[in-house]
């Protein structure tokens, strides 16, 4: 009886806690605050995106939002910007704790979905195949030809925690993914997009080899573009850059990175990571990569060793686990190796 | 082991099964296809169902929330205590399908009355539990997806976005 009351007088805190954090003032990040103060996100009666007025000429009005949904959206939006809490002054509480869903310390929603879920350029233009949250949204429930299945929201974001972050599933109803949910949402009253429409920015305008001169995918030519193109940011082996607890880069390779059950791997599924290179990297020069280097560039990063997802089976795994021990100084080494055979200063 | 008599008779057995569950049966269960209910075809004309979705699987889906939105006695019954003899006894009884479409682009949502925001999914299950008398499905029924898509297919021909409000708004149908 005193273990059920004391697991009863928990359960009972955890929800007082949840419904504390409910309630609480959201503390933006700096990119979440810019995003939805460009958006006048406020608690009123109607609401009315300056972003169509800007893009449309005429102003669009649609049902305001209560306090309660402005601060679940500001809480999706800060967890897309920084899932683990790394920007809050009480880490991930702030998140939901979302970090007991993923693996590893880098790995945020932002990293796919750049300019947190809406990434435009200079002139408010939405960018084709910038994987757009209310793109997104506007498109749920679609069938997925991946996974079989008509997909709703909450289930694609359960499928980033397993695969692309190398971790757990939330339950469908937690914080964590509906507030997610109300940002992508939000986001598709702010840019004006009507249910069940494609837009070009949904996704990430995946690049087939019949888009390519068909000279065939090499992970050797791979290596050298990504040694040329990615690796200033990603590293020599795409282990990604972390400085002062903060993630600049994400890691491409290793085991912080997304798993072989993810999509982003070009052995699982090899058009969806060419298309987000062409269209998402480098930052600052989208669009400068032929198609036939994205195609290379992810062939290659599929080469190198992360961790095992659910299908591969723990014989896998394992052997996953061990490259990723043995190959990190091996790969040093070689680099450090000049032209004439003997060892040089390693730059990693 | 068996001899070649014995062997064939469950061989037979399972196909006779099989034949029965997808020919005969009549079960839902043992089907892939859905039951087509009176003015499902001109439902689906006149909505534009076809052009939400480039496959069989959305329209299916679509074709299912229709099945219970408009005979929820007969498509849910799991899920109500209400019969054909009752006056109420579909969703199609207080709803349109244009109060589904609007309200699903206005659910996740604050309310005041509950003191909390409530999804698309839980007014569908409060539905169930309140005016039909009945019980409450889970999250991941296909009862209550498919309700769902068929609002989505709703609103994608009233080309409604989020926020979308009846008397405020009026959007035009969309042709192709």
């Amino acid at each position: 009886m005193l273990i059920f009351g004391g697991l009863y007088w928990l359960t009972v805190q955890k929800h007082a806690e949840r419904d504390q954090l409910r309630l609480a003032a959201v503390d933006l990040t700096p990119s979440c605050k810019e995003k939805l103060q460009g958006y006048s996100l406020a608690a009123a009666e109607h609401y009315r995106s300056p972003y169509v007025r800007k893009m449309n000429g005429a102003w669009s009005t649609v049902r305001g939002y209560s306090e309660e949904d402005v601060r679940a959206i500001q809480r999706g939006c800060n967890i897309v910007d920084d899932l683990q809490g790394h920007l809050a002054k009480s880490g991930s509480r702030e998140r939901w704790h979302g970090d007991r869903f993923v693996r590893g310390g880098q790995t945020t929603c932002v990293h796919c979905h750049q300019g947190v879920g809406d990434k435009q350029d200079a002139a408010g233009n939405r960018l084709v195949g910038s994987n757009n949250l209310g793109a997104s949204w506007v498109m749920a429930d679609m069938y997925d030809r991946f996974t079989g299945m008509l997909l709703p929201h909450e289930w694609r974001q359960m499928q980033c925690y397993i695969n692309s972050s190398n971790g757990f599933k939330p339950n469908a109803a937690d914080d964590l993914l509906r507030d997610v949910t109300a940002y992508s949402r939000f986001l598709a009253a702010a840019l004006d997009l009507k249910i069940g429409n494609r837009y070009p920015e949904q996704g990430m305008d995946e690049i087939t080899a019949a888009a390519t001169l068909r000279r065939g995918d090499d992970y050797v030519r791979g290596a050298y573009v990504y040694r040329q193109k990615c690796a200033t940011c990603h590293g020599p082996q795409g282990f990604g850059k972390v400085v002062q607890g903060q993630v600049l880069y994400p890691a491409l390779a290793g085991p912080e990175s997304f798993s072989f059950d993810s999509r982003m791997n070009f052995a699982k599924i090899d058009t969806v990571t060419p298309g987000f290179i062409c269209r998402n990297m480098p930052l600052g020069a989208e669009g400068s990569l032929e198609n036939q280097e994205c195609r290379d560039i992810a062939y290659y990063l599929s080469t190198l060793p992360r961790p095992a997802g659910d299908r591969q089976g723990p014989l896998v795994a394992v052997w996953e686990q061990l490259m990723m021990i043995v190959m990190p100084p091996l790969m040093r080494y070689a680099e450090s190796i000049g032209s004439n055979g003997t060892p040089q200063e390693a730059s990693h | 082991m068996l001899s070649r008599g014995n062997r064939i008779i469950p061989a037979v057995a399972i196909a006779g099964f099989v034949l029965w569950a997808h020919l005969g049966s009549g079960l839902p269960v043992f089907r892939p296809h859905v039951s087509l209910e009176p003015d499902w075809e001109q439902f689906r004309a006149a909505y534009h169902v076809n052009d939400f979705g480039e496959d069989g699987h959305f329209v299916r889906a679509a074709q299912n929330g229709y099945n219970v939105f408009f005979f929820t006695n007969k498509y849910a019954s799991r899920f109500t205590r209400k019969t054909s003899t009752d006056r109420t006894n579909a969703c199609a009884s207080c709803h349109s399908p244009e109060d589904m479409a609007y309200g699903f682009v206005n659910s996740d949502r604050f309310d005041a009355k509950l003191g909390r925001r409530v999804s698309f999914e839980e007014r569908i299950m409060r539905c169930f539990a309140g005016p039909m008398d009945g019980f409450v499905p889970t999250l991941y029924d296909p009862t209550v997806r498919d309700l769902r898509i068929f609002a989505r297919a709703v609103a994608h021909h009233l080309q409604l976005g989020e926020g979308a409000s009846k008397g405020e708004t009026r959007p035009s149908l969309r042709h192709r």
